[in-house]
């Protein structure tokens, strides 16, 4: 019998194959098992619905943004002159009061701890007027 | 109300055990279970002989392993295995063009290039081995190495016919289902595949 025939061939790479198949290492063997157990579960899973997708949260954010936007636009009456850029910085200006009150808020904390006698003396002033001051 | 002609025929019937629908999904898991446990390794060497990286290879068998158990849980169990390899050989297919375009854009872009081989050369290679079976082994390893080689080399549709037909014992029938042509089609591939490797591999093996 030729030794190359198809047979003998076919025979070999089989053994070969199969030993291979034998000599998979552990960390393959151990991400095949991790990888059935998923697919597993995903079959016992129903199926993820739109929102549970991990697209969906981006996606109803930007609609919801475009629908905010069309919200506005429709809701500015007819013939009222759409805002200037002079009296949207009125809003900026309140926003950098806003933001210089947050960051002195700490000299402001500071203050009233420093003044806690003074409120403390009004408070027992108040509640008792005909009362001579102590100190 | 049921009657019954004779008294064993309704013991017959009252001793069949009734199955309710989650005693049903449970022994399909289970059957699913074993079906991927016993295909899955051979099917990561299969991927991993084309792919010739191990990392890919696992994806490929994962995404397989989720498609099937997703798409076709419900089909008849022995239609399962021809799918399965339907959708690995789609995953590999899939894998392998976006790798040739990923290979033409960098082949524009300046910097290091990739290993041709997809691999890089591991240290532990060249450490020696004192095992008794060494010899063996190692020309074991060879001559596996030259047919993966040769399986590489042949196209596509030849190498998936020689592998499922030869690896994986699949009739042709099977084998057609899985790689979605014709039973003659699978017999001309097998055939040419067998030719082409004798030619190859005969001064390696002789």
């Amino acid at each position: 019998m030729n030794e190359n025939s198809p047979t003998t061939l076919e025979q070999r790479s089989r053994d070969l194959f199969d030993e291979s198949v034998g000599n998979v290492n552990m960390r393959v063997r151990s991400r095949l098992n991790q990888a059935r157990h998923a697919a597993l579960e995903a079959a016992v899973r129903p199926r993820a619905r739109f929102f549970d997708m991990p697209y969906a949260a981006p996606a109803a954010g930007v609609c919801a943004a475009a629908l905010l936007a069309v919200v506005v636009w429709v809701g500015v009456p007819h013939g009222e002159k759409p805002m200037i850029a002079s009296e949207s910085q009125t809003s900026f200006e309140d926003l950098d009061i806003v933001a210089a009150a947050e960051e002195s808020s700490g000299d402001t904390l500071e203050m009233l701890q420093d003044d806690a006698d003074f409120y403390a003396w009004a408070a027992e002033k108040n509640a008792n007027p005909d009362g001579n001051d102590v100190g | 109300m049921q009657c019954f002609a004779t008294l064993p025929d309704a013991q017959l019937t009252w001793d069949v055990p009734i199955r309710t629908p989650g005693e049903s999904v449970l022994d399909q898991t289970r059957e699913l279970e074993k079906f991927l446990a016993d295909i899955e390794r051979r099917a990561f060497r299969m991927a991993q002989i084309a792919l010739r990286n191990e990392d890919d290879a696992l994806d490929v068998v994962q995404d397989a392993m989720l498609k099937l158990v997703r798409n076709y849980a419900a089909k008849p169990a022995a239609e399962w295995r021809p799918l399965f390899y339907r959708i690995l050989e789609n995953g590999i297919r899939d894998l392998q063009r976006r790798r040739s375009v990923r290979g033409r854009l960098m082949a524009w872009m300046p910097g290091p290039k990739e290993d041709p081989d997809g691999d890089a050369q591991d240290p532990m290679d060249s450490v020696a081995d004192d095992s008794p079976d060494a010899p063996q082994l190692l020309m074991q390893a060879q001559a596996m190495e030259q047919l993966e080689k040769s399986l590489r080399a042949l196209p596509a549709r030849q190498r998936e016919a020689f592998m499922l037909r030869n690896f994986e014992g699949m009739d042709v029938a099977e084998t057609a289902a899985a790689m979605g042509c014709s039973q003659g089609s699978v017999k001309t591939h097998y055939s040419r595949a067998v030719h082409t490797l004798r030619e190859d591999l005969g001064e390696v093996w002789s």
